[in-house]
C-alpha cells in the first residue's frame, strides 16, 4: 500500500484585511472622541456669613473641590470708620469648574449678587493652562 | 488673546497691605482682598542672596482693568517690591469672566 504523501497545500499570498471603516469617524461613530473640556479657576469673594450658602449653591455646576480662604476687604478707612464697620470680614472661595458650567455658574452669582441680602459679592473666573494626573482632571471635570 | 480684566497677586510681608492698595490705586485700581498667608524660602537662597524672608505673608488681590496691569505692578514694584521693607512679589493672572463689579454689564469678557 502506497502511503499517500501528505502534501502540503500551496502557500498563498497573505491577504490584504482592510477594516470596514474605511472612512473618518462621524456622527454617533466619533462621539467618545472629543476634546477634554479645559478647566477654569473660579474665584468668589462674598462676606464671611454667606460663604457656605454660595459654596452649596456652586456644588451644583459640577464643581467638586472648593477651598475657602479668609480674606478682609480693603475699602478705605475712613468709610469704614463712617460705616461703623471695624474691618470686612470676607471668604474667598476657589472653585475649579468645567469650562461648560463656568458661564452659568457666573450668571447664578450675579443674580444672587444682586438679590440676596447681605449677599453682595465679586466672581472672577482664570483659565488653567494644565492639570497633572488623568484621574485628578476626572475628578475635577466631574467626567463619570 | 487679550482679557478685559486682569487679576494682580501682590505677596508681601504682613502689615504691608495697606501699601500695597495705595500703589494700586494710586493707578486707578479699585479694592482688593487680603488673604493672610505663611511664606517657605530656601535657607540656602536666603543665605547666598544675603536676604531674610519673613515667613508671615499678606496676599492681596486686585481685579483691575487690562489697560492698567502694567502701570499697577510696576507701582507695586516700586512702593513694595523686594528691595523694601515689604519684599513684595508681584504678578498678573488673565481673568476672562467677571460678575459683581460695580456698574458691569455681564457678560464673559475675553478679547481674541
Amino acid at each position: 500500500m502506497q502511503e499517500k504523501k501528505h502534501m502540503a497545500a500551496p502557500l498563498r499570498p497573505a491577504k490584504v484585511v482592510r477594516t470596514t471603516r474605511q472612512q473618518p469617524l462621524t456622527g454617533a461613530a466619533n462621539k467618545h472622541k472629543t476634546a477634554p473640556k479645559r478647566l477654569k479657576l473660579l474665584v468668589t469673594v462674598v462676606d464671611r456669613a454667606k460663604a457656605e450658602f454660595y459654596m452649596d449653591l456652586l456644588q451644583g455646576f459640577e464643581i467638586n473641590m472648593q477651598i475657602s480662604a479668609s480674606g478682609s476687604g480693603t475699602a478705605p478707612s475712613d468709610i469704614l470708620h463712617l460705616m461703623g464697620i471695624e474691618e470686612s470680614e470676607k471668604r474667598v472661595i476657589l472653585s475649579l469648574v468645567r469650562e461648560d458650567r463656568a458661564a452659568a455658574a457666573l450668571a447664578m452669582l450675579e443674580e444672587k449678587f444682586k438679590t440676596i441680602k447681605k449677599g453682595k459679592g465679586i466672581a472672577m473666573t482664570v483659565p488653567l493652562t494644565g492639570v497633572i494626573g488623568v484621574s485628578i482632571y476626572r475628578f475635577l471635570s466631574n467626567s463619570r | 488673546m487679550k482679557f478685559e480684566h486682569e487679576m494682580i497677586l501682590c505677596i508681601v510681608n504682613s502689615g504691608f497691605s495697606g501699601e500695597v492698595m495705595d500703589a494700586a490705586r494710586a493707578c486707578g485700581a479699585g479694592g482688593g482682598t487680603v488673604l493672610h498667608a505663611r511664606g517657605t524660602a530656601s535657607p540656602e537662597a536666603e543665605s547666598f542672596f544675603k536676604i531674610a524672608i519673613q515667613p508671615e505673608k499678606e496676599m492681596v488681590m486686585i481685579l483691575v482693568p487690562a489697560e492698567i496691569k502694567d502701570a499697577v505692578l510696576h507701582a507695586l514694584y516700586q512702593k513694595v517690591g523686594l528691595q523694601t521693607p515689604g519684599q513684595g512679589i508681584a504678578f498678573a493672572l488673565p481673568v476672562d469672566g467677571v460678575v459683581g463689579l460695580p456698574g458691569q454689564v455681564s457678560e464673559g469678557n475675553s478679547k481674541t
